[in-house]
C-alpha cells in the first residue's frame, strides 16, 4: 500500500518538475537564464552519458571529451563542406562517435582500474593534439559554423534562444528516459554486476567486454549527439573547446557531484555545478574564472571524503 | 641530416629530462605501491615546489640550491598533511572517490596557484647553477646535469631506504599487507603518511631542481603529473626501479619524438608509448598486477 | 551417461603443478564430495572445469558437449553453475537484485527473472532480506545468498566451494537443508568441503585429492579408512603410529 502512494507521490513529482521545465522560457524570457538552463541540460545529458559506462558499469573513463568532439566535428565538417544538413549531422557524428567507442574500447577493457583510466585520458590528448594539428578540421584555430537562416531545419536560431531550449530539454529527457529504461532491464543490471565483481559476473553468464562495450558505445552515442548541439549553439568550435581533459573531468564531476549509478544524480550535479560556475565567472571578475575551479577542486575532495554517493546519497538518507 | 652530434645531443638531454621525470615517477610509484592510491596532485606538488624555490630566489635571495632542503621538508609534511587531512578518509572507499580526492586536490592547487600568483611564466634569472659545458660539439646545459645526477642520487638513497633500512622494509611490508604487517606491530597510519611524505618529498626536490632551468607556471603541474603517471604505470605499478627507468625511457621518447617528427607532438608520443605497452603488456613492463 | 567428464586434466602455475592428471566423472543426481588437506588443487579444478583457467592439458565434457576451451560465461549458459570460496556478492545490490542478476541468463524480461527470484527467495530462506543491501548481510547470509544467486541460473550441475565454511551448527543445517532440496530437484552436486561432518552424511561419493592428484575415490564409509586419504591428512607418522597399533 505504502509503495502505491510513494509510486503516485513520485508521478506527480515528475509531472510537476516536467510541466516547469515546459513552461521555463514563458517565465523566464530573458536569454541569460534561458542559457543557464540550456548550459544546464547539456551538462546534465552530458553527465548522465559518462554515467551509464562510469557510474554504472564502473569503467572510469576520463576522456569522455573524445566523444563530444567527435559529434561536434563531425556534424560541422559534414555542413560545412557539403552542406548536410546538421540533423544528418548529428547522426552522423553519432555514429562515429559509436565506432571510435568499439576501437577504443577493445584494447582498453582489457585494462585494470588505473591503468584504464590513465589510457582514457592518453586517448584524449593524443586526440586534442591531432586535431590542433590537423589543418583540414580547423587546426588550433577552429572552425565557425556558417551562418544560416534561422531555422529548424537549419539548426540555428539567431534572434531567440527558446528553439535551443526545447531542443536541450528534449535530448536530455530522451537520454534520461533511455538511462531508466536501461537501469530497470537486464543491462542495468549486468552494468551494475561488471562493477561489483567480475568473476561473480563471469560466473552468472555475463559476457564482460561485450556488455562493457555496449555500455560505451550508448555512452558515446548520446555524447556525440551533444557535442553536434553544442556546436549548433555556439557556432564555433575548436580543440580547446570541445576536447580539453578538463571538460572530460568537469563531465565526470557532474555525475560524481550528484550521484553515479541514479537516474536523477546528473541532473543534480548539473543543477548545482552551472549556476555556481555561472555565478564565480560573473561575480568575481578576473580572478573569478580560478575561483570557481578552486570551488570544483574543494567540491570533488569533499564529495569524494564525506559523501561518495553525491547529492543522491543526501536524498536517500532523508527518506 | 641528422648527424651523430644532433643524435647524441638529443640522446643526452633525453636521458638528463628523463631523469627529473624519473624521480617525479618514483615519488608517484611509492605513494602508490604503498596503498594503491594514484596521487593525482602529484604534479601540483611539484608546481609548489618550483613557486617556492622561485619566491625564495625572488623575495629573498636565496638560490635554489639552497632552496633544496627547505624544497624537501615542506613537501614532506605537505604529503603527510594530505594523507592525514584526505587520504585517511578514503582508503576503504570506492575507486572513484580515490581517484577524485586526490585529483580534486590538484584542481584546487592548480587554480589557487594561479589565483595568487597568476599564469604567467616565471623564470630564476641568474641561478648559482648555469651555464654549458660542452664536450666534443655537445652541448649539456649544467642545471640540467646537476638536476639529473641529483634526481639519480636521490633515487638511489630511495631505493637503499626502502630495502636496506627497517623502516624501509616495514614499508614493504604494510604494502604487501596491511594486516599482517599489524600484528607485526607496524602501524599503518604512520607508515602510509610516511609513505606520502617521502614520495612528496622526492617531488619537491624534483620541482626545486628544475626551477634552475624550466620555466615557473600553473599549468607546469599538468604536465609533469601526467608524464609521471604514464611513467608509473608503463614502469608497472609498484616497481619503484621500473617508474625511474620508465621515466628515462620517456625522457628519450619525448626528445626523440620532438626531434624526429616535430616539437609539437612531443608529448604525443609519450602517449603512443603508454598506449603501446599497455595494449602489449597490461601490467606495465615491470608490474605486478 | 556421465554428466561430467574431467580427463586428465592437468594445471600448472609456473613450475607448481596445481592438478596433475585428474580425471573424474559425475553421474546426473549425484552428491560428490571433492576434499583434500589445503592447497590440494580442490579450487584450481573447479576454476578450470568452470572456466575460469585456461588448462594444459586433458578435456572436460560435459552434457556430451567438450567445454575445455569454453570460456566461463559460455559454460553457465550451458548449465553448470558455481560458488566462490570467497564470497562475491553484489555489495551494492540488494538480495534480491543480485539474484536477479543470475537469472537474466535465461530469460531477458525483467518481470519474469523478478518473479524467478522471489520463488529463489523462499526456496533458500532469504524472502525476509530481500531488500537488504548484499553488504549488510552475515557471512552465513552471503553464502546463501551466493548459492541462491547461482541457482537463479538454473543449473543442471552446481559446484560448491566450501559452502558451509565459517557457519555455526544451525547455519550449516539449514544450508544442508537447501542441498538436500536440490539433490530433489535433480541437480548434479559437487562440493568442496573441509567440514567432514557434512560431506560424510550427504555425499553419494567422495573425491580425494592431494598435491593435485587424485589419490581415492569411494564410498564415504570406505574413504575414512582409506589408508591414503589418512596420509595425506594425517601425515606419514600418524599412519605409521596407527598401523603399530
Amino acid at each position: 500500500m505504502d509503495s502505491q502512494k510513494g509510486n503516485w507521490g513520485k508521478i506527480l513529482f515528475l509531472v510537476v518538475i516536467a510541466a516547469f521545465l515546459l513552461i521555463f522560457p514563458a517565465l523566464f524570457t530573458l536569454p541569460f537564464p534561458q542559457h543557464i538552463m540550456i548550459m544546464i541540460f547539456l551538462y546534465a545529458t552530458l553527465a548522465q552519458s559518462w554515467n551509464i559506462i562510469g557510474g554504472y558499469a564502473g569503467q572510469i573513463s576520463l576522456g569522455h571529451a573524445v566523444y563530444f568532439g567527435a559529434g561536434a566535428y563531425t556534424s560541422t565538417l559534414l555542413l560545412m563542406k557539403w552542406g548536410v544538413s546538421p540533423w544528418l549531422g548529428m547522426l552522423a557524428g553519432a555514429g562515429l562517435a559509436v565506432g571510435l567507442s568499439q576501437i577504443i574500447g577493445y584494447p582498453c577493457f582489457r585494462l585494470a582500474g588505473h591503468y584504464f583510466a590513465i589510457a582514457t585520458i592518453a586517448i584524449g590528448e593524443i586526440t586534442q593534439i591531432g586535431m590542433v594539428n590537423w589543418k583540414g578540421g580547423g587546426g588550433a584555430v577552429g572552425l565557425y559554423l556558417p551562418i544560416l537562416e534561422e531555422s529548424f531545419a537549419n539548426f540555428e536560431f539567431h534572434t531567440t534562444k527558446v528553439p535551443y531550449y526545447y531542443i536541450a530539454l528534449g535530448i536530455t529527457a530522451i537520454t534520461f528516459f533511455v538511462t531508466y529504461l536501461i537501469e530497470r532491464s537486464w543491462l542495468g543490471f549486468y552494468f551494475r554486476a561488471i562493477k561489483g565483481d567480475l568473476d561473480a559476473a563471469r560466473s552468472l553468464g555475463i559476457n564482460i567486454p561485450k556488455y562493457k562495450s555496449i555500455a560505451l558505445a550508448i555512452s558515446a552515442f548520446f555524447t556525440a549527439v551533444c557535442g553536434t548541439f553544442y556546436a549548433q549553439y555556439v557556432l564555433f568550435i575548436d580543440p580547446e573547446s570541445v576536447l580539453p581533459l578538463m571538460l572530460s573531468i568537469l563531465i565526470c564531476l557532474v555525475a560524481i557531484l550528484g550521484g553515479v549509478a541514479t537516474v536523477w544524480g546528473p541532473f543534480l550535479g548539473a543543477l548545482v555545478l552551472v549556476p555556481l560556475s555561472e555565478f564565480t565567472r560573473t561575480y568575481l571578475g578576473g580572478g573569478g574564472k580560478a575561483i570557481d575551479l578552486m570551488i570544483y577542486g574543494a567540491l570533488i575532495v569533499l564529495i569524494a571524503r564525506f559523501q561518495a554517493e553525491g547529492f543522491m546519497g543526501w536524498i536517500k538518507k532523508l527518506r | 641530416m641528422f648527424t651523430s652530434e644532433i643524435i647524441l645531443q638529443t640522446l643526452l638531454s633525453g636521458v638528463l629530462m628523463g631523469c627529473v621525470y624519473a624521480l617525479v615517477a618514483v615519488g608517484l610509484c611509492l605513494i602508490w605501491g604503498l596503498m594503491e592510491i594514484v596521487n593525482f596532485a602529484h604534479g601540483q606538488f611539484m608546481m609548489l615546489a618550483m613557486f617556492l624555490a622561485f619566491w625564495m630566489y625572488t623575495l629573498f635571495g636565496v638560490d635554489p640550491l639552497l632552496s633544496l632542503p627547505m624544497g624537501a621538508v615542506l613537501l614532506f609534511l605537505l604529503g603527510i598533511a594530505t594523507y592525514f587531512f584526505i587520504i585517511k578518509g578514503i582508503l576503504y572507499t570506492t575507486f572513484l572517490a580515490q581517484i577524485f580526492a586526490t585529483f580534486g586536490l590538484g584542481v584546487f592547487l592548480h587554480s589557487m596557484a594561479q589565483f595568487l600568483w597568476t599564469g604567467n611564466y616565471r623564470l630564476v634569472q641568474n641561478p648559482l647553477l648555469a651555464g654549458r659545458i660542452s664536450a666534443g660539439g655537445i652541448f649539456i646545459g649544467f642545471p640540467q646535469l646537476v638536476a639529473a645526477i641529483m634526481s639519480a642520487i636521490g633515487f638511489a638513497l630511495l631505493y637503499w631506504f626502502i630495502n636496506k633500512t627497517e623502516i624501509g622494509l616495514a614499508l614493504q611490508a604494510a604494502s604487501e599487507d596491511r594486516e599482517a604487517a599489524s600484528l607485526m606491530g607496524i602501524n599503518s597510519n604512520r607508515i602510509f603518511a610516511l609513505g606520502w611524505g617521502i614520495g612528496s618529498a622526492c617531488v619537491g626536490v624534483a620541482g626545486v631542481l628544475l626551477a634552475n632551468f624550466f620555466y615557473v607556471f600553473p599549468e607546469v603541474g599538468f604536465t609533469f603529473a601526467l608524464i609521471a603517471y604514464v611513467a608509473v604505470a608503463l614502469g608497472g605499478f609498484g616497481s619503484i626501479p621500473g617508474s625511474f627507468i620508465a621515466g628515462i625511457l620517456i625522457g628519450l621518447v619525448e626528445a626523440f619524438g620532438g626531434l624526429l617528427i616535430d616539437p609539437a607532438f612531443k608529448y604525443l608520443s609519450v602517449y603512443v608509448l603508454y598506449l603501446a605497452v599497455v595494449f602489449i603488456r597490461p601490467q606495465g613492463l615491470w608490474g605486478r598486477y | 551417461m556421465a554428466i561430467l567428464q574431467v580427463k586428465n586434466l592437468t594445471k600448472r602455475f609456473g613450475g607448481l603443478v596445481a592438478c596433475d592428471n585428474v580425471s573424474i566423472d559425475l553421474e546426473e543426481g549425484e552428491i560428490v564430495g571433492l576434499i583434500g588437506p589445503n592447497g590440494a588443487g580442490k579450487t584450481t579444478l573447479f576454476n578450470c572445469v568452470a572456466g575460469f583457467y585456461p588448462f594444459d592439458s586433458g578435456q572436460v565434457i560435459f552434457e556430451g558437449q567438450d567445454i575445455t576451451l569454453l570460456p566461463a560465461d559460455r559454460i553457465c549458459h550451458l548449465g553448470i553453475a558455481r560458488t566462490f570460496q570467497v564470497v562475491k556478492t553484489f555489495k551494492d545490490m540488494t538480495v534480491l537484485e543480485n539474484l536477479m542478476v543470475g537469472g537474466f541468463v535465461r530469460s531477458l524480461s525483467t518481470r519474469k527473472v523478478y518473479r524467478e527470484a522471489l520463488e529463489i527467495l523462499d526456496f533458500t530462506g532469504l524472502a525476509e532480506k530481500k531488500n537488504m543491501r548484499g553488504s549488510a548481510l552475515t557471512m552465513a547470509d552471503k553464502k546463501r545468498l551466493e548459492m541462491a544467486r547461482s541457482l537463479m541460473t538454473q543449473p543442471r550441475l552446481l559446484m560448491l566451494d566450501e559452502a558451509m565454511a565459517g557457519l555455526n551448527q544451525k547455519e550449516t543445517q539449514e544450508a544442508l537443508e537447501v542441498i538436500r532440496r536440490l539433490h530433489e530437484k535433480k541437480i548434479t552436486l559437487l562440493l568442496v568441503e573441509h567440514v567432514m561432518e557434512v560431506i560424510m552424511p550427504i555425499s553419494h561419493r567422495v573425491v580425494v585429492l592431494d598435491y593435485g592428484k587424485k589419490i581415492a575415490e569411494d564410498v564415504p564409509e570406505k574413504i575414512i579408512d582409506n589408508e591414503e586419504v589418512i596420509k595425506a591428512y594425517l601425515g606419514e607418522k600418524y599412519h605409521a603410529a596407527r598401523r603399530k597399533n
